[in-house]
């Protein structure tokens, strides 16, 4: 019944991946650009398997149908929940095999075509330990002909052509990154990282709710579609008011201040990452690095969040300039799509 | 556009057109139909095609991009042609599946039937089935008995009914013997048949996942093409090439170390 392999005859598909805490994006030679929930979603039994039809959900849908599943979440702070030891438990397995199938949903979203080969560059933390990094590996080589994997904000940087002197910052939903590049591949000293990130907002946010508006009852995930829609620093015009159940009831709280208090919890710890980089940076280009401070990931569409760093930048460095990356959500991946058609052939071909 | 060029266009516009009766036109309540022939039709997509490309090329360069659109076209179609071909391919798999199915559960509703006869005979009463041969073994000693006791030598009543009894509880001890051997062959044979049924019914189950898979296939997304046909690398007259260079070399030789591989 195995259908025969197709000859790989027909062109290359390069696809790059940022696999994310929050979100897993992918951008492909193909023209596909595609986003997806980290989010891996498994009937609970036998009745939700046949009423959902599915062995497994992914992302949005996932979500929706969270109550029929066992969900996972299996990126925790931009790395995989997985120790690869001997010390591996029940739920770690789970999250691995969640992460393979989150992975392989990835690549099917870039909707490769059978007859061409299939060159991938995914962006993992930097962090990520060798045990992870393989897992990752190991998950998408089911899928494509050749991986690679690289630093997610070295890939932000290569994806805009700004190779030398630039310091990235990467907001994630689990982790912050900050690298400088200097034309050659950050080291461990050209990166910092925090745990600082949209889960922390998300937290921040949900507790100054409950705090502050009597009765209203919120979920993280409601908590987590306000921050997408009204997340600002600094200064606005606009008043945040958004409509929260009491008791069942549908009321009205305004949130500008609570909106605005939780998202500056993550300027403090960038502040701190970009003065450690360029304080230790060699003094010659330090006022050039300071300029050319790109901001990137999933936390970079908080309004306000450039010039509030800027601001701080100033303060504490003299002065600086930051700029935000046009396409947040599909940086990291053009990025990785970029240094996958850059790749020579026998590269690709030694790892296939 | 030359002769065999309009003749493989003409080709390409009938495989794609679709055939129907005039019965059929009237059924869905068609009265008249406007005919366009298939050279006009050609000939309005030259014209088409041409006007296009006069807007925007000159000279060499219009037909070199008229013959890669030909080129194009013609490729595009045979990929409908072999998407068509796999579509079949894979509706025949499924087919063929669900015949394996299908003959997976008449085999396992077979091996059940079977079990349940095996098991139903295992319990008939054992009694019956013996009285009979009690009856001809009783019937036999009777006779040893009768011609001894008419030989003379032999006596009485009380004799003749020792010996049934004494032959009776000879018979039974056997019996019993047999019986547990053949208890143990019964069992031994059941068990297998629920081995059989068990594999049997584990074989279904995973036929029926391949099933269900197949049929989920029936929306086949044969993909998109990538913009490349070939592998692509840096090019040499790219901004910061010796940089870029050294930094996918740097790359590469990190995934050896990470992927294991001899350098």
């Amino acid at each position: 019944m195995e259908a025969v392999a197709p000859e790989k005859d027909h062109g290359v598909l390069y696809i790059g991946m940022d696999l994310g805490t929050s979100r897993t994006s992918v951008s492909a030679s193909n023209g596909v650009r595609e986003t997806v929930y980290s989010m891996v979603g498994y009937p609970k039994d036998v009745v939700s398997k046949k009423l959902l039809k599915k062995d497994v959900l992914f992302g949005k849908e996932a979500l929706e149908k969270r109550l029929s599943l066992k969900m996972y979440k299996p990126l925790e702070k931009g790395v995989l929940k997985y120790s690869g030891d001997g010390s591996m438990t029940e739920e770690m397995k789970a999250n691995l095999k969640a992460a393979q199938d989150l992975i392989g949903e990835a690549i099917r979203l870039a909707r490769p075509r059978k007859d061409e080969l299939v060159y991938c560059v995914i962006g993992a933390p930097a962090e990520a330990s060798m045990k992870n990094k393989e897992a990752i590996i190991e998950a998408a080589r089911a899928h494509v002909d050749s991986v690679m994997l690289c630093s997610e904000p070295f890939s932000v940087a290569y994806g805009l052509d700004w190779l030398e002197d630039v310091l990235v910052i990467d907001i994630g939903a689990g982790t912050t990154d900050l690298c400088r590049m200097h034309g050659t591949m950050p080291e461990d000293a050209d990166q910092v990282m925090y745990e600082i990130a949209g889960d922390a907002v998300d937290a921040e946010l949900k507790r100054l709710i409950l705090q502050s508006c009597t009765g209203a009852q919120v979920s993280d995930l409601m908590v987590k579609e306000i921050k997408e829609r009204y997340s600002f620093v600094g200064d606005t015009s606009e008043r945040v008011v958004v409509e929260l159940p009491v008791s069942g009831k549908p009321t009205q709280f305004d949130i500008t201040e609570q909106m605005r208090k939780a998202c500056s919890v993550l300027i403090d710890p960038i502040l701190e990452g970009i003065y450690r980089l360029i304080s230790t940076f060699d003094p010659e280009f330090q006022v050039r690095l300071k300029n050319r401070v790109l901001l990137a990931g999933g936390g970079s569409m908080i309004r306000g969040l450039d010039t509030a760093i800027e601001r701080a930048m100033k303060e504490r460095l003299g002065g600086g300039k930051v700029i935000r990356i046009e396409e947040p959500i599909y940086g990291g991946a053009n990025g990785a799509l970029k240094i996958a058609h850059d790749m020579p052939e026998e590269f690709w071909e030694k790892l296939k | 556009m030359g002769g065999t060029d309009r003749n493989t266009l003409k080709d390409a516009v009938r495989r794609i057109a679709f055939r129907t009766s005039l019965d059929s036109l009237k059924k869905q309540g068609v009265e008249q139909v406007s005919v366009l022939g298939i050279d006009r039709i050609i000939a309005l997509i030259e014209e088409a095609v041409h006007r296009s490309l006069k807007s925007r090329f000159v000279g060499i360069e219009r037909d070199a991009v008229a013959d890669a659109t030909k080129a194009e076209f013609l490729r595009l179609l045979r990929t409908n042609e072999d998407l068509q071909r796999q579509k079949t391919e894979v509706e025949k798999l499924r087919d063929r599946a669900q015949e394996e199915v299908d003959q997976m559960r008449r085999e396992l509703s077979h091996q059940q039937h079977a079990l349940a006869e095996r098991l139903q005979q295992g319990s008939l009463p054992d009694t019956s089935r013996y009285a009979g041969e009690d009856a001809a073994i009783a019937a036999k000693v009777k006779d040893l008995v009768g011609a001894l006791f008419r030989a003379g030598d032999v006596g009485s009543a009380e004799l003749q009914e020792r010996v049934l009894e004494l032959i009776i509880d000879t018979v039974g001890h056997e019996r019993r013997n047999a019986e547990s051997a053949r208890r143990a062959l019964r069992d031994r044979e059941v068990e297998n048949m629920q081995r059989r049924i068990e594999k049997l019914t584990q074989s279904l189950e995973t036929t029926e996942h391949r099933l269900r898979q197949v049929a989920a296939m029936k929306d086949i997304d044969d993909g998109i093409s990538s913009i490349y046909r070939e592998v692509q690398g840096l090019g040499g007259g790219e901004e910061s090439y010796g940089k870029k260079k050294e930094l996918m070399s740097a790359i590469f030789q990190a995934n050896m170390r990470l992927q294991k591989k001899p350098q």
